[in-house]
């Protein structure tokens, strides 16, 4: 019996790591005996269904044609699949047979001007459905994260139970707006597909830009994004940090965060770059007149004067994060959960670990198994320490050649970035210069199969604590 | 230079005391109102960077109460209506909710690009394009996004109005 990633492997190569699978061939792959890989994505169109897992630290992507408007569901091996079959539904009207869960709509609640708006047969606007009797709802406008997101649960002598999540209302359409344009076109939409990764989405694009078109971004470039990405990491880290901790009344350790965050953003304004770093990525590097090394500079000596009270702050306030939304080390195996909460519950993946030019020895952070609030914070904290760590590792070696060759072209290209709050993967497709088809995967997505188990027995009153902790993103959910 | 290099005897009180040295405040020529105007913030599905940066104006880095600004959380406490992002046609129940649920004598603030005209993110199956869509939009904050001075200038500029 041939093992899963064989059995992809015997399909037929059309990019880089993208393989073609006939009908059997999926099926012989959801059913394949032995260990599953890794998924990261499920997405689904008129014509195809894909998937995206990864082997050890590489991406993998398998396909199959949609045949009468159907597939085999992934989810039937991979839960988490769930969340993309859904989608593909509301989108495009195909339906995955054999899915796991309950097949309730996970974008469109009936609001939306017409069902399946991007089918060849879109039909007319549905009806949004009452939320079932008994039900306790935290309305989208009362969870405290920076979007619309709504939970309805049941209450259980004072513990939530039977957690659902309705994550469409952010949802605004941004992949298929990409759809006809070339590369640079799309970009600012790339840029403003959710702000905890400004720079990580447009990087994880270009990434993938440049794979399809053959190109090998030179050891300048490689260097600048780096330590964009890391400026990045530290803001929303911050953020993040600021914010859990005003939902557990820790005002200083808030106050200290939000200070360092507006004194990097202030501190990225006297070098004339964006405060949060918008549009600086771009396809051919960096936005013009951006000079990286005093920029890292600015940024280090903000953050070092900062570091130990930051420290000591995020111990005395510990505590209170203790035991909250926890995620077990189990689960985010189970589900493939990356970025820092996976990291926070076990899981070790950190796709800059392979990337070529990475200095390695920067990324000390072990992560942890606790899988709790206070786990997340006390690494959000780490991870700083190892972004300064990492950037001054760079401004130390900055350019260095690493004669990587350029991947074939192909007009097919996966990218991934691995953002403050995740992984963050790109998948495109090019017909003559424009995107034929593009695929986004944002690390709030991973969160989703498992945000039930996480919020489960917790008391009503600290689901936004709880949210707020996990850092989810609903514009990087619904895009 | 280590990162958690440390600074001789740190105590949490050291840390209380340093807030005040880090404090960033807007332009000192900006005018203090005498009343304070209560501000409910809501975000309609856009990429989020208007309603953090919202949220930054709100937090400690700014001193939003001096201006004669205050962030409720209840919309019945509320004065303005802020509004970021491009208006999802499922946002418009909230949308409708929170107003409702406001005082009489209350004014509605487009923050950002999105929230105007929808910016970038303009009308589609899924989106109204802001809230130009629905109603006349009198009160707005240019950016994408403004920057926290940029909206505190911009709510400084409606309240004198
Ligand atoms: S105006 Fe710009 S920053 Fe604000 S929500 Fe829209 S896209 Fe995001």
């Amino acid at each position: 019996m041939m093992s899963m990633e064989r059995i992809i492997r015997s399909g037929e190569r059309i990019a880089l790591a993208h393989y073609h699978l006939d009908p059997e061939q999926w099926e012989a792959m959801l059913t394949a005996p032995g260990r599953a890989l890794s998924l990261l994505s499920c997405w689904a169109d008129e014509q195809r269904v894909y998937v995206l897992f990864l082997d050890g630290d590489c991406p993998l992507m398998a396909s199959t044609p949609v045949e009468d408007r159907r597939y085999l569901a992934p989810s039937s091996r991979f839960p988490a699949a769930e969340w993309g079959e859904r989608v593909a539904y509301d989108l495009w009207g195909v339906e995955a047979m054999s899915a796991c869960g309950d097949g309730r709509p996970a974008l469109d609640d009936g609001f939306w001007e017409t069902t399946w708006p991007l089918s060849s047969r879109p039909g007319p606007g549905g009806q949004a459905m009452p939320l079932p009797a008994g039900r306790s709802r935290l309305r989208a406008e009362t969870t405290g994260l920076s979007g619309p997101l709504e939970l309805s649960f049941d209450v259980l002598r004072g513990a939530v139970q039977g957690l659902s999540v309705d994550a469409g209302l952010a949802h605004r359409g941004v992949l298929q707006r990409m759809v006809g344009l070339s590369p640079e076109e799309a970009l600012p939409l790339v840029a403003r597909m959710t702000a905890g990764g400004f720079v990580a989405h447009p990087m994880a694009f270009c990434r993938a830009v440049a794979q399809a078109r053959g190109l090998q971004p030179g050891p300048g470039t490689r260097d600048a994004w780096m330590i964009l990405l890391e400026i990045e990491r530290i803001s929303v880290h911050l953020f993040d940090m600021a914010r859990t901790a005003r939902a557990v009344d820790a005002g200083l350790l808030a106050t200290h965060c939000e200070h360092a965050r507006e004194a990097i953003a202030a501190a990225c304004a006297e070098q004339g770059v964006p405060r949060r770093l918008t549009d600086v990525i771009t396809c051919e590097g960096v936005r013009s007149g951006l000079e990286i090394v005093p920029l890292a500079h600015a940024v280090l000596e903000v953050m070092y004067s900062r570091m130990a009270q930051l420290r000591e702050l995020q111990s005395v306030f510990a505590p209170r994060l203790k035991g909250l939304a926890v995620l077990a080390p189990a689960q985010a195996r189970e589900f493939a959960v990356g970025g820092l909460v996976g990291r926070a519950s076990g899981r070790s993946l950190d796709v800059r670990r392979r990337e070529v030019g990475m200095r390695l020895d920067a990324l000390r952070a072990t992560g942890s198994s606790d899988g709790d609030a206070a786990a997340r914070d006390a690494l959000r904290l780490t991870e700083i320490r190892d972004s300064l760590a990492l950037i001054k590792r760079i401004l130390g070696s900055i350019g260095m050649d690493d004669d990587e060759p350029a991947p074939e072209a192909t007009q097919e290209g996966i990218g991934a970035a691995e953002g403050a709050r995740g992984d963050v993967w790109y998948w495109v497709r090019l017909k003559n210069g424009k995107i034929e088809s593009v695929h986004a995967r944002d690390p709030a997505v991973s969160l989703l199969p498992v945000l039930h188990r996480v919020l489960q027995g917790e008391a009503p009153e600290r689901l936004s604590a709880g949210l707020k902790s996990l850092a989810l993103a609903p514009s990087g959910v619904a895009m | 230079m280590t990162a958690f290099q440390t600074m001789g005897p740190l105590s949490v009180l050291h840390a209380f005391l340093n807030v005040s040295r880090w404090r960033v405040s807007a332009d000192k020529g900006m005018s203090v109102r005498p009343d304070t105007i209560n501000l409910y913030v809501l975000e309609t599905g856009g990429c989020e960077g208007c309603a953090m940066e919202v949220e930054s104006l709100c937090g400690s880095a700014f001193a939003l109460e001096q201006y004669g600004f205050a962030r409720v959380t209840d919309p019945a406490d509320a004065d303005w209506l802020l509004v970021t992002g491009p208006m999802g046609r499922a946002c418009v129940q909230m949308l409708e909710r929170v107003w409702n649920a406001m005082p009489a004598g209350k004014s509605l603030v487009a923050v950002g690009a999105c929230a105007v005209d929808g910016g970038m993110f303009g009308p589609n199956y899924a989106t109204l394009g802001g809230l130009k869509a629905l109603t006349p939009v009198r009160r707005a904050i240019p950016g994408c996004p403004p920057s926290p001075q940029d909206i505190l200038v911009g709510l400084q500029r409606l309240a004198e109005r």
